[in-house]
């Protein structure tokens, strides 16, 4: 597969996945504000802190602003400035779907571009007035449709395989920022260990203070459940019965629930193995291998998940994610440019030669025209 | 898919236009013979029948993407080519004259580049003066004394033909370098099938949609000796999402389940061009280019550019892959060559030209510029190295000072100039939204023309697409058929009988 139609797929992928994630944060994040009793900062600030983007927020509105839902939503919506905002996300998406039309089905395609054509019309500049909570639906459906379409409609083969591997990478990403962002609280609630049922009525049970405490941190873990689109599953798994503990442990490692880090990491390792075979190693070998030792790392740390440690984890996994990412991109890119066993056939030419391999002028290029603005950096 | 059974024959007010002839019907207003089955189709229509298949076509075409794009345009605003649902039809009998006649200058044609990048006999035998070809924009010496891999030079052709007032189809212009539009072709018949199924399942029309097939045979065919060309591997090659064809470009690619590449994905080693995969450099054998000459390789053609594939042209001079169309081939279908080209046609074949072309005054010779400055309200002049209406002189319609500036310019630099007489070119009846009927608008027609490897000392072997474009200026009065200044197409209809 073309080394530049490779990257683009990738990109389409994290993008897609990206607009997804984002609509999805801000669409629970409305309705957390709504029944958590809690100061609006401590409900919004967060979401521009996990994007990555709260010192260039703070800059263009001021640090009070991160506590106004609309604010922050018009910026995680619209902004241009704004690397992650989902109107660059299906920009993105669009653009590079646009290039790489011809290795894509014709169905995802117009899924994307009538996504794309949709959000900048005026009609959902409208909609979002009026309807906020549709627009983001819209936007998940659209999102999911176009990745849906990826699945039942393109070959399954490496350009299907790559655009993949861009969204779970993507996923793993988010997810764990997602979690992150709400650790502190997760440490006080694994102390207290309380076990309980969301329909109990509380206010039976135990103290009016601890009461509305705990009604807040259910708020949160339902919460953090639907960003993740984890909430049916989980209590299928636990039946019914909502932690901090249970809830991030969910998220982290369960291996039947396909957005927990565990699953999207383990998909990786396949995916990562299926485009680079093992006779393919020295181009694909770094991912793979960092991939499969992270693997293996969060397998190990399901036995000792501490609450104290749950930052560093996390912390761990977005920096290892983004080392895969700009080492998959490496692989990409099909590393060497000319294999030695052609070099060997051709005299050493001295000068056409050596303008001819490096191609020093290529490489500028490719990184220069990248087709993405560089994922969120780690929070914080 | 449209029955209308009230029938308000669409044709029967028809006016042809006076002074040209008209494709679809005769002098006297009836249906021409050939054109039979889609008078007869028209005429099951109403005016308001007529505007649903319209608008379900360009429905089908946007929804299809079947655009160009506006250059540059961040927002990626993309338009359709507007299209005509009402056929432009050719005879079977004339169809066979065209298909001869199209082999039979591309062939000459052919020859002609191999004798100027060769030995360049037509030159020293005068057949072609000199000059022409030497201060040629698009002759590059450099390129003299290189057989390209396959033998073929004229890989893929688009031949501009126009219908004088008494019938006769002549050859405009010759495009050897990236001819485009077939993509149009091959969408326009997929829409007209979809809006006129009975017509076309009871018309017999000869198909179209084995093109990209034939495209992919003709790559293949010309792949570098000792290469299986089974085993080749052949791609094309794009400036980017960002050129206007790209859809073109990609909609080839596709149908041919071929790599879309860019320059910057193609990489030369030694004498051997590799594209970059996931998995590693893999040897490229056939590139279908739809770039410009100056933008193949910055090495050989434009030092001081970024774009283009350093080396590409070092790999094709030493046989190691098929450049197609061959770089070098615009010396031949300069407007300077064009007047030669009937007598190129009798020095390499022996035969005389099956197909007219329009008679050129040749300003560098002496009587035919005394003409065009005498005549000058009465010609078209061009400059030769200029396309796309630039430096063109309407003589009709300019003004005194203008044909004054020409007649100057004419005699400054004769060889730069040549001039015609206008051609009322053939009209289509043509389906006018805002009045709801047919009217006449002027056509021409690009038919598409492939060249495969032959046998050892065989020419090529050439293959024509049955039709091809057919573009018709769309406001009245227009000879303009140009799709970025309000042109549009329509399908073009060749009968199996």
């Amino acid at each position: 597969m073309i080394s530049r139609v490779a990257d683009h797929c990738f990109w389409v992928g994290r993008y897609l996945d990206r607009a997804e994630s984002t609509a999805r944060l801000l669409q629970v994040t409305r309705s957390l504000a709504f029944d958590a009793e809690m100061p609006t900062s401590a409900v919004w600030r967060p979401v521009v802190t996990v994007s990555g983007q709260y010192a260039d927020f703070a800059e263009r509105f001021g640090d009070r602003a991160a506590g106004m839902g609309d604010v922050v939503q018009r910026y995680m919506t619209w902004a241009p400035e704004n690397d992650v905002s989902i109107r660059n996300s299906i920009w993105g998406a669009r653009e590079g779907a646009r290039s790489v039309r011809e290795v894509l089905s014709l169905d995802i395609w117009q899924a994307t571009n009538e996504l794309y054509l949709w959000f900048v019309s005026e009609e959902a500049q409208k909609q979002f007035q009026i309807d906020r909570d549709d627009i983001y639906r819209q936007i998940r459906r659209q999102t999911q449709l176009s990745l849906g379409l990826v699945r039942s409609t393109m070959l399954h083969d490496t350009p299907m395989d790559i655009l993949w591997l861009g969204v779970l990478l993507e996923r793993i990403g988010q997810t764990a920022r997602i979690l992150d962002m709400h650790h502190y609280l997760l440490d006080e609630d694994i102390h207290e260990d309380v076990h309980e049922d969301v329909d109990e009525d509380v206010d039976k049970d135990v103290g009016a203070g601890s009461a509305k405490h705990q009604i807040v941190q259910t708020s949160l873990w339902l919460s953090l459940l639907r960003t993740c689109s984890g909430f049916e599953a989980f209590m299928r798994v636990h039946k019914g019965r909502v932690t901090g503990h249970d809830a991030v442990e969910f998220l982290l490692f369960e291996e039947r629930f396909p957005r927990s880090l565990r699953y999207c990491v383990r998909s990786a390792v396949g995916l990562v193995r299926r485009i680079w075979p093992e006779q393919l190693a020295s181009i694909g070998g770094a991912p793979l291998a960092r991939l499969a030792a992270l693997d293996d790392w969060l397998g190990e740390r399901k036995h000792d998940l501490l609450p104290s440690s749950i930052h560093d984890l996390l912390t761990h996994v977005v920096d290892e994610v983004a080392l895969v990412c700009s080492e998959t991109r490496q692989a990409i890119s099909g590393a060497a440019i000319v294999p030695e066993t052609e070099k060997a056939e051709v005299a050493p030419k001295g000068e056409a030669q050596s303008q001819s391999q490096t191609g020093p002028v290529g490489e500028a290029e490719a990184a220069a025209t990248a087709p993405a603005p560089a994922p969120p950096s780690t929070p914080q | 898919m449209v029955t209308e059974p009230e029938g308000s024959l669409l044709l029967k007010g028809y006016g042809a236009l006076p002074g040209a002839y008209d494709e679809l019907v005769d002098e006297t207003g009836a249906p021409r013979p050939h054109a039979r089955v889609a008078a007869d189709m028209l005429n099951g229509l109403s005016p308001e029948g007529f505007q649903r298949c319209q608008s379900l076509a360009e429905l089908s075409l946007v929804q299809q993407g079947v655009t160009f794009s506006v250059y540059s345009d961040q927002r990626g605003t993309e338009k359709v080519m507007p299209v005509c649902l009402v056929p432009r039809v050719m005879g079977a009998e004339e169809w066979t004259r065209v298909e001869r006649g199209l082999v039979q200058r591309l062939t000459a044609l052919d020859l002609f580049l191999d004798d100027v990048y060769g030995d360049q006999r037509t030159l020293r035998e005068g057949v072609v003066p000199g000059e022409m070809v030497e201060k040629s924009k698009s002759f590059v010496p450099r390129l003299r004394g290189i057989k390209p891999a396959g033998g073929v030079r004229i890989h893929i052709a688009g031949v501009d033909l126009i219908r004088d007032p008494a019938g006769t189809l002549r050859v405009l212009e010759d495009n050897l370098r990236t001819p485009s539009g077939v993509s149009y072709v091959l969408e326009n018949r997929q829409v007209t099938k979809r809006v006129f199924q009975h017509a076309m399942e009871s018309g017999g029309v000869r198909r179209v949609d084995d093109y990209p097939s034939q495209l992919a045979e003709a790559l293949r065919s010309v792949s570098p000796d000792g290469v299986d060309p089974e085993e080749s591997t052949v791609v094309v090659l794009t400036p980017g999402p960002f050129n206007s064809a790209y859809f073109e470009h990609s909609f080839l690619a596709r149908s041919m389940g071929l790599e879309l590449v860019e320059a910057s994905d193609l990489v030369v080693d030694g004498d051997d061009v590799f594209v970059r995969t996931t998995m590693g450099p893999r040897r490229v054998h056939v590139i279908y280019r739809r770039t410009d000459d100056a933008y193949i390789d910055p090495e050989f053609f434009r030092p001081d550019s970024l774009l283009g594939v350093p080396g590409l042209m070092r790999a094709w001079a030493k046989g190691r892959v098929a450049l197609a169309n061959a770089p070098g081939n615009g010396v031949a279908d300069d407007k300077a060559i064009y007047p030669f080209v009937p007598d190129l046609i009798r020095f390499f074949l022996s035969e005389e030209p099956i197909i007219e072309q329009v008679p050129t005054f040749v300003c560098a010779r002496r009587d035919d510029r005394q003409y065009v400055v005498e005549h000058l309200d009465q010609l078209v002049v061009k400059a030769v190295d200029e396309a796309g209406g630039y430096g063109m002189l309407m003589g009709p319609q300019a003004t005194v000072a203008e044909r004054e500036k020409f007649r100057a310019l004419v005699l400054a630099e004769p060889r730069k100039y040549i001039a015609q007489h206008r051609v009322e070119l053939s009209t289509c009846p043509t389906w006018v939204p805002e009045r709801r009927r047919l009217e006449p608008r002027r056509v021409d027609l690009r038919p598409f023309v492939l060249a495969s490897r032959a046998g050892a000392g065989q020419p090529p072997s050439r293959w024509v697409l049955p039709g091809g474009l057919t573009r018709v200026a769309l406001r009245e009065g227009s000879y303009v058929v140009n799709s970025s200044q309000g042109g549009g197409s329509k399908d073009t209809w060749v009968s199996t009988s």
